[in-house]
Parts: C-alpha cells; sequence; structure tokens
C-alpha cells in the first residue's frame, strides 16, 4: 500500500483524512462513531461495503499500531505480537452496549415512603412537643402548673384505661404506679420508664427552635442558649420551694427539673434522630484526608499529561513551549506527588497510636487507600520523563533548526531533481533507496480514502504531508480559539506525528541527495580530510560519535548524521525522534555547570574568539556540502570555536562538546577510583573502543596536557565534578523511589541491591563534595 | 457478544453511578466471584472501592463515611441478610444491584426496611454468570444432573444464569434443544417461559437475523472431557486445575511461598492473553523469548551497579522489568510445573494413545498400546482410567474387544474401578455413537481430535443441522444463515471446546458464538460429575440398561 504513494499525490488535491465514511464520505470523529453512522445511514446498502469497510479499518489500525511501536519495547512486541481478543476479533463484533438493566428504584421509593412518612411525622411530632416542654423555665416553676403544661402538649391517656404496663405487663397498684410518657402521653411502670436529659432535648430541638425564631415567634419562652447551665444553677435554692408546695404526687414522683420522662419508644426514636443528627456534621478525620488526597490526584491528572506533553515537545527541541514554565510545571507535580505521599502516610497510621485500636476492617480500608495511593504514584511518577536542561534545549533547538534548514534545501533539491526525473521517467537506483524507507509513514499520514476530491489545493505545497501540516495547523488554530482544549490536545498530537514523519522523510531524502553531491566532492575532501587525519592526532577524533564516518572518506554532515541514526537498519524511521528524546536526556545534568564555566572563563574564550572567524569559516568549508545558514549568534559557536582551538578540528556539529572534556575527565577518574570501571556515555565508549586512541589513553593525557588551554581542562574536570553531583542527586532520588517501591511488594533482594547502590552513590557524592569545597 | 465486556461494564457502571468518594463492594459467594473474574484489586481501587465484603459477613464495622454498593444474586438469604442491614446501616449509602430477576415482594420488604432512607438506587443487572473468557461463560455448578434429569434445584439457577446471559448480551433468541436429552428440553423450556414471562427486558432492537440459543448435553460427547490437552489454558486446567482463572500451585515441589496461588487472567496478563491458545511447543519458544527479553532489562544479573552508566541503564529499565519480572516469574513457573508433570506421568505417550483411540480405527494396535501403558507404572491412576474409559467408549461393541481383562486389570492396582463401573457401556454418557469423526490431514499426533462440537456448530452455521435431531422450541424457525449463537453445555463446557469456538470465530465470518456451561470440566470434574450424577440415579441406570432416561416428566 506505501510504494509510490507520495509521488502521484503531489500537487493533487486536498487529502482528506480521519474515519471517513466510503459511501458519502462525511468525516467522523471515530471508529465508533463511523461506525454508528454507517449503519444508521447505509445499512440499507450492500452489505459487501460493510466488511470491506471493516477490513480497511483493521488494516488501519494494525498499520498505526505498527508504525507506533517504539524502539525500545520493539523486540518485545513482535515477539509475542499477536493480538488477543480472546476468540473475538473486535473489530467484527461491534462495540458493546451495557447489557439490559432493569430498576426498581420508583417501586422501592414508592414503598419506602408510605413507611417514611410515618417515621418522620412520628419524629418530628416528638420533637415538636419536646420544644414545647423544655420551652418554659422548668427548674423555677411550680410542680402542679408544670404538670399542667405538660398535659397541654400532649393529652395524657387517662389511668383507668392501662390496668397494666404494657411494655412489662405488670400490674398497677400503689407501689407500681403509672407514669405517663410526656411525648406520647401513654403510661408505663416505673421500671420502663426513661428520662430525656435536658441537654439532649435541647440538641434534638435545636434545628427546630431555631427555625422557629426565624419565622419570628418569639413567645415561646426562655431561650435555649443557656439550657444547660440556667438548669444548674439554682438547683440547691430549690429543695425548699418543692417541698412547700408538696401534693402527694409530687413527692412520690419526683419533679423532674433536668429531664423529661418518656416511654422507651419515644427515646429509641429520638436517639436514632440525634446519631443521624451527629452523622451528618461528624466528618472523620480519614475522610478529610482522603479529600485531600483525591484533589491531589485530580490535580496530577489534570497537570502530568500536560507535562508530558510539553516535556516530550522540548526533549524534541521544539519550541512550542518553555523551558522554564515546563520546569515549574514539573516541580508542581512532584510536589503533589508528595502530598500525596505523606497524605497516605497519614491515613495509613490514623488511629495507631489510640489506646483502643481500631477496628481492623478500619484498619483495613487504611491500608487500601494507601496501597492505591502507592499505586498511583507508582504508575504516574515513574512515567514522568525529565527535562532537557538549558544548556541541552539550547543544542536541541539548535540541531532541531538546523535539520529544518537542512530539510528546507534537501526539499529544494529533491523539488529540483524531481522535475528532471519528471523529464527522464526512470529514476536512477540512488533514487529509489530511500522509498521504501518513507512508504509505510506516508500511509499512515494519509487517509485510506486518499482519492476522495479536495475543495483547495496549495500550489505552493506539493508535498501531501506538508499539506496535511498545513491543515493541521489551520484546525489547531481554530481549535485553540475556539477554547477546546482536548482538540486541541489531539490536534496537537497529529501535526507532532506528521512531523516526525516529514521530518523523516527529509532526511531521508537528504541522504540521498548529499550522497550525490559528496560523490562530487569527495575528490576534494578527501585531501581535505586527509590533511585532518593528522591533526586529529589529538583526542578530539576519538569522540567522533559516528566512528565509521570518523575516516571522513567525503561523505559529508548530513549524512554522517544519518547514517550515525540509521546505525540499525531494523529501525523504522518512524522511531528516530524518540531516539532522540531518549537519547538526549541522558546528559542535561552535565551541562549548566559547564555553561556557568563557560562565562566566567574569560581569557580562554577571548582567545577562542580570535580564531573564531577562522575555525568558523574553515568549519564550514570541511563539513557543509550543502550551504546551510549558520547562525553566528549561536550560542554554542563559542564553545564550538573553542573545540576547534583546542582540539584543532571537530567534524561533527552535532557532536557535544562537553562530551569530549567529561570523557576525559572520566578517564582520569578512572585511574583515580578504581571503582568507575566504566565510562558512564556507554554509546561513545562503544566508538571510542573501536578507535585507535583508546588504547594509548597515557599519551593522551600528555598532549592534552600540552595543550595551551590546560587550565581550562582541570577547571572543567572540577566542574564535571559538580556535575556529576548533579546527577547523583538525580540518581539518589530515583533509586529512592525504587526502594520505596520495591519494599511495599516486598522484594527484599531487590531493596537489598538498591539500597547497596544508594550507599555507594551517597558515598561518592560525599567525596566529590568534600573535594570541591 | 463479549461476555467478560458485559460484567465488566455493568460493574464499572454500579461504581461510576456511586459517584466519589471512598466505597465498600457489598457482595456474596457467588458475585464475588463473577466480579473477581474480570477485574482486579488494583484496577479497582482505582475506581475508589477500598473494601470488599460478604453481606453474610458477621465482622463488619459500621462505617458511616463510606458507600457501599450491594451486588448480591436475588437469593432469599440475600434479600433477608439486606433487610438486617438496612435496619441497622452500616455505611452511609447504599447502591443495591440484583444480579438477576428479583420480584416486587421483595422489593417491598427491602424498601419497608430503609427506614433511614439509605437507599440510593435498586437495579437488577444480569451479570449472573462467570465470564471465563470474552466467548466463553460458565456458572460454576457442579453435579447438576441426578441421573438423566435435573438436579430440582439447579435446574432454576441454571435457567437464570443462562437468561442473564441473554440479558447481558441484549439478546432475545430463538431456541434448540438437543432431542436426546430430557434435560436440554427442560431447560429451553424453562428459559423460554422467562422470556415469554419477562417480555418487556426481552423486548431488544430487532436484528436481521434472530440469535439462537443451542442448548447441548455433555453426554453427547464423553470424550472431549477425558482427553489430555496441549494448549496452554486448557492444559493447565487440566493439570492444575483453574478455579476461577487462578490455580493452585501450593504442591508444586520447592514453590516459592508467592506463587503458591496464581491468577491466570487474559484481561491483564499480556503474555497469558496472548498464549491462551498456542499449544505446548509454541509456549515454551514464548517462554524463552521473554526470559530473554528479562534478562535484557535485568539490571546486570544481580551484581553490584558498578558506574552510573550502569545506574542510569538501571533506573531506565526498571520499570519496565518491574512490570516484567511478576509475568515472568509467574509463568516460568507454571510452564515448568506444566513439563515436569508431562515427563513425570508420560502425557506425551498417553496422549498419543487417547488421541488414536479417539480419531482412529484400528482395534488391534489401541488394545496393544492401551495395555502397554496400563503396565507402565509411570503412568498415573487417573491416565489409566481415561485410557481404559476411552476404550470402552470406542470399542464397547467391537466384537473381539479386551474390555473386562483391561477393567480387571485396573482393578487389580487402582481404586478408580468403582468409577469405570459406572462409565462402563451401561452408562449414561455411553449412550451416543457418532463421536468418531474420520481422520482430518493429521498435523499434530496430540491435537488431532475435534471435538463434536465443531461438527454441530459447523452444520448450524452451515444450515444443515437437523431439525429432528436438534429442534426449534416453538413454531418459528431461522431460514437465514445464524449470525449469534450462544450454544449452552448442560453437565460443563471444556477448554477444548472453547478453543473450537474460538477459532470458528476467527475463521467464519459475519458468524459470532458464545460458548456456556454448567461448568468448566477437566477429566477429573468430569469423572466426579459423572459419578454425582449415576451415583445417586445408579439403579434406576442399570436396570434400563440401554440407558433410556429412567424418569420422565
Amino acid at each position: 500500500m506505501a510504494s509510490g504513494y507520495p509521488p502521484p499525490l503531489e500537487g493533487s488535491a486536498e487529502v482528506k483524512e480521519g474515519f471517513l465514511c466510503p459511501l458519502c464520505l462525511k468525516d467522523l470523529q471515530s471508529f465508533y462513531q463511523l461506525q454508528d453512522h454507517y449503519e444508521e445511514e447505509h445499512s440499507g446498502d450492500n452489505r459487501q461495503v460493510g466488511s470491506q469497510l471493516k477490513s480497511l479499518v483493521q488494516k488501519a489500525k494494525k498499520a498505526k499500531d505498527k508504525l507506533l511501536k517504539r524502539d525500545g519495547d520493539e523486540r518485545a512486541e513482535t515477539s509475542y505480537e499477536s493480538f488477543y481478543y480472546g476468540g473475538v476479533d473486535p473489530y467484527m463484533w461491534e462495540p458493546q452496549e451495557l447489557g439490559a438493566t432493569r430498576s426498581h428504584l420508583d417501586l422501592f421509593k414508592k414503598h419506602r415512603a408510605a413507611r417514611i412518612d410515618h417515621y418522620v411525622i412520628e419524629v418530628n411530632k416528638r420533637i415538636i412537643r419536646l420544644e414545647k416542654l423544655t420551652s418554659f423555665d422548668r427548674i423555677n416553676m411550680d410542680g402542679g402548673k408544670i404538670r399542667a403544661l405538660e398535659k397541654s402538649v400532649v393529652p395524657w391517656v387517662s389511668d383507668q384505661d392501662v390496668p397494666f404496663c404494657p411494655d412489662c405487663g405488670g400490674k398497677f397498684n400503689l407501689r407500681n404506679r403509672r407514669h405517663h410518657c410526656r411525648l406520647c402521653g401513654s403510661i408505663m411502670c416505673g421500671k420502663c420508664m426513661e428520662f430525656v436529659p435536658l441537654v439532649l432535648a435541647y440538641k434534638l430541638t435545636s434545628g427546630t427552635r431555631e427555625a422557629l425564631y426565624v419565622a419570628g415567634s418569639p413567645g415561646h419562652g426562655a431561650p435555649p442558649g443557656g439550657g444547660g447551665l440556667t438548669v444548674q444553677q439554682p438547683q440547691a435554692s430549690r429543695r425548699g420551694s418543692i417541698s412547700s408546695l408538696s401534693s402527694v404526687s409530687s413527692v412520690l414522683e419526683e419533679k423532674d427539673e433536668d429531664r423529661i420522662r418518656c416511654c422507651h419508644h419515644c427515646m429509641d426514636a429520638l436517639l436514632r434522630h440525634q446519631r443521624k443528627l451527629d452523622e451528618k456534621d461528624h466528618v472523620p478525620d480519614i475522610v478529610k484526608f482522603y479529600e485531600r488526597l483525591r484533589m491531589c490526584m485530580d490535580k496530577v491528572d489534570e497537570k502530568a499529561p500536560e507535562y508530558i506533553r510539553m516535556a516530550e515537545s522540548l526533549n524534541a527541541g521544539e519550541t512550542t513551549y518553555n523551558l522554564e514554565t515546563a520546569g515549574s510545571l514539573r516541580l508542581e507535580v512532584q510536589k503533589y506527588y508528595e502530598h500525596i505521599d505523606a497524605l497516605s502516610k497519614k491515613i495509613l497510621t490514623l488511629g495507631l497510636k489510640d489506646e483502643v485500636q481500631p477496628h481492623p476492617k478500619t484498619l483495613q480500608l487504611q491500608r487500601m487507600v494507601r496501597y492505591s495511593a502507592t499505586l498511583f504514584v507508582q504508575e504516574k511518577l515513574l512515567g514522568l520523563m525529565s527535562l532537557p536542561t538549558k544548556e541541552n534545549y539550547e543544542e536541541l533547538k539548535e540541531k532541531k533548526r538546523y535539520e529544518q534548514q537542512h530539510r528546507q534545501a534537501a526539499l529544494e533539491a529533491h523539488k529540483r531533481r524531481s522535475e528532471i526525473d519528471k523529464s527522464r521517467p526512470l529514476l536512477s537506483a540512488n533514487g529509489d533507496a530511500p522509498r521504501p524507507a518513507s512508504g509505510p509513514r506516508m500511509t499512515k499520514a494519509g487517509s485510506w480514502l486518499p482519492s476522495s476530491e479536495g475543495t483547495r489545493s496549495h500550489g505552493e505545497l506539493d508535498d501531501p504531508l506538508l499539506q496535511q501540516i498545513d491543515n493541521i495547523e489551520s484546525f489547531l488554530r481554530q481549535a485553540r480559539a475556539a477554547g477546546r482544549s482536548d482538540e486541541v490536545a489531539m490536534l496537537e498530537e497529529n501535526l507532532r506525528q506528521l512531523q516526525d514523519e516529514f521530518d523523516a522523510q527529509q532526511t531521508s531524502r537528504a541522504i540521498e541527495l548529499s550522497r550525490r553531491l559528496a560523490q562530487e566532492e569527495s575528490l576534494q575532501r578527501s585531501q581535505i580530510s586527509y590533511l585532518q587525519q593528522r591533526e586529529l592526532e589529538s583526542r578530539a577524533a576519538a569522540r567522533e560519535r559516528a566512528s565509521d564516518f570518523g575516516e571522513g572518506k567525503g561523505v559529508e554532515e548530513a549524512g554522517e548524521r544519518e547514517g550515525d541514526r540509521s546505525r540499525d537498519p531494523d529501525m523504522s524511521p518512524e522511531l528516530r525522534p524518540p531516539q532522540t528524546i531518549k537519547s538526549f536526556p541522558r546528559l542535561p545534568g552535565t551541562s549548566p555547570p559547564l555553561q556557568r564555566d563557560e562565562c566566567t572563563m574569560a581569557p580562554p574564550a577571548g582567545e577562542a574568539q580570535n580564531s573564531g572567524s577562522t575555525t568558523l569559516l574553515n568549519r564550514f568549508d570541511e563539513e557543509d556540502s550543502i550551504p546551510v545558514e549558520e547562525d553566528p549568534m549561536n550560542p554554542f559557536s563559542k564553545e564550538i570555536q573553542r573545540e576547534h582551538h583546542q582540539a584543532t578540528v571537530a567534524r561533527d556539529e552535532e557532536y557535544n562538546p562537553f562530551e569530549d572534556e567529561e570523557d576525559d575527565v572520566k578517564e582520569t577518574d578512572e585511574r583515580q577510583d578504581g571503582a568507575l570501571g566504566r565510562n558512564p556515555f556507554e554509546e561513545d565508549d562503544d566508538d571510542d573502543r573501536g578507535n585507535p586512541f583508546k588504547d594509548t589513553p597515557d599519551e593522551m593525557l600528555p598532549v592534552a596536557s600540552t595543550n595551551p588551554f590546560e587550565d581550562d581542562d582541570d577547571d572543567s574536570a572540577a566542574m564535571d565534578e559538580l556535575i556529576e553531583e548533579e546527577l547523583l542527586l538525580q540518581q539518589i532520588d530515583n533509586i529512592r523511589a525504587y526502594m520505596f517501591d520495591a519494599k511495599l511488594n516486598g522484594r527484599t533482594d531487590e531493596v537489598e541491591l538498591l539500597s547497596q547502590n544508594l550507599k555507594e552513590l551517597q558515598c561518592t557524592l560525599q567525596e566529590q563534595k568534600r573535594k570541591t569545597h | 457478544m463479549n461476555v467478560v465486556l458485559a460484567v465488566k461494564q455493568y460493574v464499572s457502571k454500579m461504581i461510576e453511578s456511586s459517584g466519589t468518594g471512598m466505597k465498600v463492594l457489598l457482595m456474596d459467594k457467588e458475585t464475588t466471584s463473577i466480579v473477581s473474574m474480570v477485574y482486579t484489586q488494583s484496577e479497582i481501587l482505582q475506581k475508589e472501592v477500598y473494601l470488599f465484603e460478604r453481606i453474610d459477613s458477621q465482622n463488619r464495622e459500621s462505617m458511616k463515611h463510606l458507600k457501599a454498593i450491594c451486588y448480591l444474586r436475588p437469593t432469599k438469604e440475600n434479600v433477608e441478610n439486606l433487610i438486617q442491614e438496612l435496619r441497622r446501616p452500616k455505611y452511609s449509602v447504599y447502591f443495591i444491584y440484583f444480579s438477576n430477576v428479583i420480584s416486587k415482594s421483595e422489593v417491598k420488604a427491602l424498601a419497608e426496611a430503609d427506614e433511614q432512607e439509605v437507599v440510593a438506587e435498586v437495579q437488577e443487572f444480569y451479570g449472573d454468570f462467570i465470564a471465563v473468557n470474552p466467548h466463553l461463560f460458565s456458572l460454576n455448578l457442579h453435579g447438576v444432573s441426578r441421573g438423566r434429569s435435573w438436579e430440582p434445584i439447579t435446574l432454576p439457577r441454571v435457567t437464570q444464569g443462562l437468561t442473564s446471559v441473554l440479558l447481558a448480551l441484549k439478546k432475545c433468541p430463538m431456541i434448540r434443544y438437543q432431542l436426546s436429552s430430557d434435560m436440554a428440553k427442560r431447560l429451553a423450556e424453562s428459559v423460554k417461559q422467562i422470556i415469554t414471562k419477562e417480555y418487556e427486558l426481552f423486548d431488544f432492537r430487532k436484528t436481521e437475523v434472530s440469535p439462537l440459543l443451542l442448548i447441548l448435553d455433555r453426554s453427547d460427547d464423553a470424550i472431549t472431557p477425558l482427553l489430555n490437552q496441549w494448549t496452554y489454558q486448557a492444559m493447565v486446567h487440566e493439570l492444575l486445575a483453574l478455579n476461577n482463572n487462578r490455580i493452585d500451585l501450593s504442591r508444586v515441589p520447592g514453590i516459592n511461598k508467592d506463587l503458591k496461588e496464581v491468577v491466570l487472567s487474559a484481561e491483564n496478563d499480556e503474555f497469558y492473553a496472548n498464549n491462551l491458545y498456542l499449544n505446548f511447543g509454541e509456549i515454551g519458544t514464548n517462554i524463552k523469548n521473554l526470559m530473554e527479553d528479562f534478562q535484557k532489562k535485568k539490571p546486570k544479573g544481580q551484581q553490584k551497579l558498578e558506574s552510573i552508566a550502569d545506574m542510569k541503564a538501571f533506573v531506565d529499565n526498571y520499570p519496565q522489568f518491574k512490570k516484567m519480572s511478576g509475568t515472568v516469574s509467574k509463568h516460568v513457573t507454571v510452564v515448568g510445573e506444566l513439563s515436569r508433570l508431562v515427563s513425570e506421568r508420560l502425557l506425551m505417550e498417553v496422549s498419543e494413545v487417547e488421541q488414536e483411540l479417539a480419531c482412529q480405527n484400528d482395534h488391534s494396535s489401541a488394545q496393544q498400546n492401551v495395555r502397554r501403558l496400563l503396565q507402565n507404572p509411570r503412568v498415573a491412576e487417573l491416565d489409566a482410567v481415561r485410557l481404559v474409559m476411552l476404550y470402552a467408549l470406542r470399542y464397547e461393541r467391537h466384537s473381539s474387544n479386551i474390555l473386562p481383562s483391561l477393567l480387571e486389570e485396573l482393578q487389580s492396582s487402582f481404586l478408580f474401578c468403582i468409577i469405570c463401573d459406572l462409565i462402563t457401556p451401561t452408562d449414561a454418557v455411553a449412550i451416543t455413537k457418532q463421536f468418531f469423526k474420520g481422520l482430518k490431514g493429521v498435523e499434530n499426533v496430540y491435537t488431532q481430535h475435534q471435538p463434536l462440537l465443531h461438527d454441530t456448530l459447523d452444520q448450524l452455521i452451515k444450515g444443515r443441522l437437523k431439525d429432528s435431531q436438534f429442534p426449534y422450541l416453538g413454531p418459528n424457525s431461522l431460514r437465514d444463515r445464524p449470525q449469534d449463537i450462544i450454544v449452552f453445555i448442560i453437565g460443563g463446557a471444556t477448554y477444548e471446546e472453547a478453543l473450537t469456538v474460538y477459532n470458528l470465530n476467527r475463521t467464519m465470518p459475519g458468524v459470532r458464538i458464545v460458548l456456556g456451561g454448567t461448568t468448566i470440566h477437566n477429566t477429573k470434574s468430569f469423572l466426579e460429575e459423572v459419578t454425582s450424577s449415576v451415583g445417586l440415579g445408579h439403579g434406576g441406570d442399570r436396570t434400563h440398561g440401554a440407558g433410556r432416561p429412567p424418569t420422565r416428566r
């Protein structure tokens, strides 16, 4: 499906992309929508088309999956690829809706309402009565009056009607006297009687009372506010009054100044009501913590994707986002993780110090909350990629820009060539080469209905990819204007993919082009490089990244880079951007101190500048067969110049000047410290091994020390230690996180290993701190 | 038509509609297994469900800050327990979901118990079955039959299970059943009755071709559950017994204590998902690849990380490494144990003879092979029994069969003779004669056998299944080629049949088949099932000799 795709579409109309309905070309947002649409609109049409559509979708998805595979996992995925759908090819089986359900809620509510009404009315009645009973000044009123008042609240059942206690069945007589419930008026014996303390009564009625006050009926006597106090205060003085007003009943049946008699039914109802009130306002600690925990998690869910998007873009050297904002966002997200950890720890230990241990189920709940929080942190935190350092970012940006320029040039050349090609229908063998490589990408970018008619065409953008990019960019603008963030995100994703593809495509063209040009120049260049070779007896050459090309046999810059990247022939071009992302963040820790170093190092820099112009020119002479405009304000030019001066020749622009120094330092380090057996930058290291200079490191150092920038070198060595410190700190953090994780999962052997590492790292750190101070 | 997804959607819906906040899932014994088949703990934790409680558990504390999601089968005990719960609520709000139809009177009883107005939802969500694979469900019921008819209490349960599958998949099917089985007919009628009674529930959007429910009886094919299996899932079940996706490895010699019980779920184990239907040889290769990958990602053996580069690489790989390590150790253990059993019990040889018995028609060589294996002391009891049974089923009518002497041999060395006695030709399972299909192009001696189900389904799809053997219930019959088929096997399905259905799904365009059974058998559980079934109806079967159902209602 791939071959020959790009050329035929050149200059053709707009390409429609997305989930297009094959029959009416309507653009649907998703697979499912498309299918729904199809079922609705075209279900009458030929079924054949349907199956075709499905298989198409299937193919497209498979292709996408394949294309989007990342390099690191490639092996793993191919080995146990083959989709699993448990005998169910989900593309053949339509998306499933929720199975049948039936609600009984209405019926349930109907029955409950009948019951509840009754219940609620009863409770409310009692509370209103209680309110009335407590609204007068019980303490300073005489018993008879109280009795009359109480009787007015609820009619008392007459004594004759109840010969036996309805609860215990005991017969009433002189000793076993009748008592009336003040809330419902019923009769029971003394044993079955209960009391509502006034405090409780006030509490229960406070709601109604407030409501009554608001309603503006102040005739209800004493406010409830000081209820408890007023009850207590005059207690002592009142004895007399009771005895003076003694009636038979009030002597036998002591007066209730601070409580109200009631039957246990009423008491039950009131207590239940009270419990409900309590629960309504009571928020246990765990809930408070938990709410905060969830809030943090929500924040992370919100911020993390944004950050990852930024980080990806920054690591790819794009300028869409600001490095500082990303950095502060990262800090913020990390803060939330810390909060989550702290909060969940708090939840875990809630109540553990109490004398009465919480119920095992409570503990289990706390453990589970903690466990889920750690799962959350593990899953999300480990996915946070690091940012490039400032220095590195500049470099990445530079590279990206360079690539773009390069691509532009290549594109122009390609255009020119394709014009020529048009006149000569047969392509040269050379021209064929990049096609297969770029094939699959194209199909992914194009829709699976590439023949669809477009409405507008861009004369200047013959490349379908460029056209797509252009389209998406305009969509993006519109979506942004409309403030639809999810769409923006989606479009951005699309755009990035397209750009990646475009980059890859262009670079492959560039290789081809450069190869041609290289042939032309090879003779000339081989002479130059021969000269260089001799000068290269210094160590710079040793760190040439792509040693194959290091010989400088006339393969110029772009080719080198491409060659470097495509060393792994299996690697899909698609993977390149991710690869750069992966390889660059490794360096970040190293750069900033060097940058500082650079700034403070006035004399060498000055000297470097002296020779700057010549080297710069020289460099372009040597390096760039394609006339690419180099920004003279390039923040790197200084360093590059210095590097040139120092190492006499540096041919690879892509090659990081810092690596160089670092390698040196490492080598010295190696000698000083046997523990550091291996070079940290494995890749370079490997290349180094192939280099003859590697075998004579002892000779190299003398060379270095005769270098006019000897001081500088030492300086940078010190600086390098600083760099490492930063790196070390980072590593220590990481390892701590893993240790925590391993501990949780009870993998003791791993914990051991990790803690050992940690110790080692800390030792190294200490040592270095001592050295630097 | 994906039963796993169906249950999963139900459960997620329940959790979602309860809103945010800490939640507890209140279940009974059966719903616990239903939910555990589709959700892992960590998955469900992410949805804020932190506790899992049994409704009948006494040791529950009142936790008013939790919301309760009740997922219960509508049994009497559950309703009673729930009423008690609502009288004294332990949680703040209750969202009640029944896994099947509940009566109005029970709803009323619940409503009247809810004086504190804690119930926020009462619904029926029809996830009343165990979803094993997307196209395979089970009811986890053993001993469903007594003799040749239903165990009285199981028929309603099976009906409930089967109707809940129909409701969860939103299918209102036509029903066909196996005429030779009385149980199949009874079940078909019972299902039809529910569909008629709850016609409102079954009122789904009409599809062009009506779905089909085919009810079969295990006695139709007694061979399949007796064979040794060589695909991963089936083999694990045969040799280690899968129980709700869990296997018990505690008897494996020298087992790590973390691996005493492992979960094999295709939902969240990519390796298992990809290898479920592959044969033992392929799994071996894949395990090797998995190991190699793991070794690569593993932080340089267990040696010290010496340089910063090592450390960086380690830190980079760690998350992947961590993820893999669990999978690797699990599968390596399982496959290791499988291969240990295979060599210890000479399963390759046994299986070869089994396949020969099942698929070929050479009495003399079969007889020799069976005898030879019976005399080998390394062949396990179970395998010997199954060989004799297969021989009995296959050559029972052969003029010169040596069954009596084989039985004697078994009897002399094994206690399993009792089962053998039950399984011999007079038994119920033996009446069918058509289970042997001719040779196909033999590609693998260990997997020659195709279950009878394959032919039945093949004929069904091609429209050639005879109405005389598999009649429709009711006057209507299907004219078009069926599209959505639900097959239910009374007496239990097997993983070999699941594989068959899987392959049919993949090869037959436009056809979707879901397989179900009262349980999922391996040889051992099948023998137990037969024993329990025959043990009760023993006398009747004996006298009826040929296996006519002794009691037909």
